[in-house]
């Protein structure tokens, strides 16, 4: 019982994490910024 | 030292395997032998009485840094659970590529992350999360002009580095992208004179898939 328990902790990570997702706040206010910066260039 | 080569290490007690991995999985971490002490911790895990919260406890307390250090991020659920929540940022920085919040939570935790002696393997956390920096804005720049997306200005870092709040000229953003290429976290070449880093077409942000960023 113990060990399954372990195997559970084991399926805790994440290794496929890195996504092409770009509509997170962070991105935004990230895109939002290049996009201002580029007007005052 | 001569016996040990004699048993089999399965034989030995499951409690005694668990406690040998641990501490020679923390010195694997101490000697930046990072996919050892993966390996070691990770074994420590497997086999610890999950009913010992505090022994579960003890061994992440090392194996997330070393899992974050091989590209891989724990659960929010793992870090709750344990009390592990000094770590929540840091995954956070990983993954919006924030580079002003890794700083802050390295700040806020300093103590704690000096003391068990992760703070080094949390700092070099650094090049993955400009990388991540680095493919946001390549993918934003792909959205408004995907043919034009694989150059990079470096006036453009420049700015995002001043909005992370991280005062940074033109010579240090590339210094940093120069590594970063020699490290094989980025894929691409400089285009020194126009101040451009130029993206391989072909995969320009290599994943880690469980290998530490060489050194």
């Amino acid at each position: 019982e113990a060990k399954e328990e372990g195997k559970e902790v084991t399926q805790q990570w994440e290794d496929d994490w890195d996504d092409d997702d770009v509509n997170d706040d962070f991105s935004l206010q990230l895109r939002k910024e290049l996009e201002s910066n580029k007007d005052k260039n | 030292i001569e016996t040990a080569r004699i048993f089999d290490f399965e034989e030995f007690p499951v409690r005694d395997r668990v406690t040998y991995m641990y501490y020679t999985g923390r010195l694997e971490v101490y000697n930046e032998n990072f996919p050892a002490a993966d390996h070691k911790l990770s074994y420590a895990l497997t086999h610890c009485n999950s009913r010992k919260g505090a022994n579960m406890r003890m061994i992440l307390k090392y194996l997330v840094p070393v899992k974050l250090s091989i590209g891989v991020l724990p659960r929010a659920s793992l870090l709750e659970s344990y009390g592990l929540t000094e770590y929540s940022d840091i995954v956070l920085s990983l993954r919006r590529g924030d580079l002003r919040l890794l700083r802050h939570a390295l700040l806020e935790h300093e103590d704690r992350f000096l003391r068990s002696g992760v703070y080094l393997v949390l700092e070099k956390l650094e090049l993955q999360v400009y990388q991540r920096l680095l493919k946001k804005i390549h993918l934003i720049q792909k959205e408004k002009d995907p043919n034009k997306a694989h150059q990079i200005k470096l006036d453009v870092i420049v700015k995002a580095m001043k909005w992370l709040q991280m005062d940074m000229d033109i010579d240090e953003v590339e210094c940093i992208m120069s590594i970063l290429i020699y490290k094989n976290l980025v894929k691409g070449y400089f285009a020194h004179k126009s101040k451009v880093v130029v993206l391989s077409k072909q995969d320009p942000f290599p994943k880690l898939n469980g290998k530490p960023v060489s050194s």
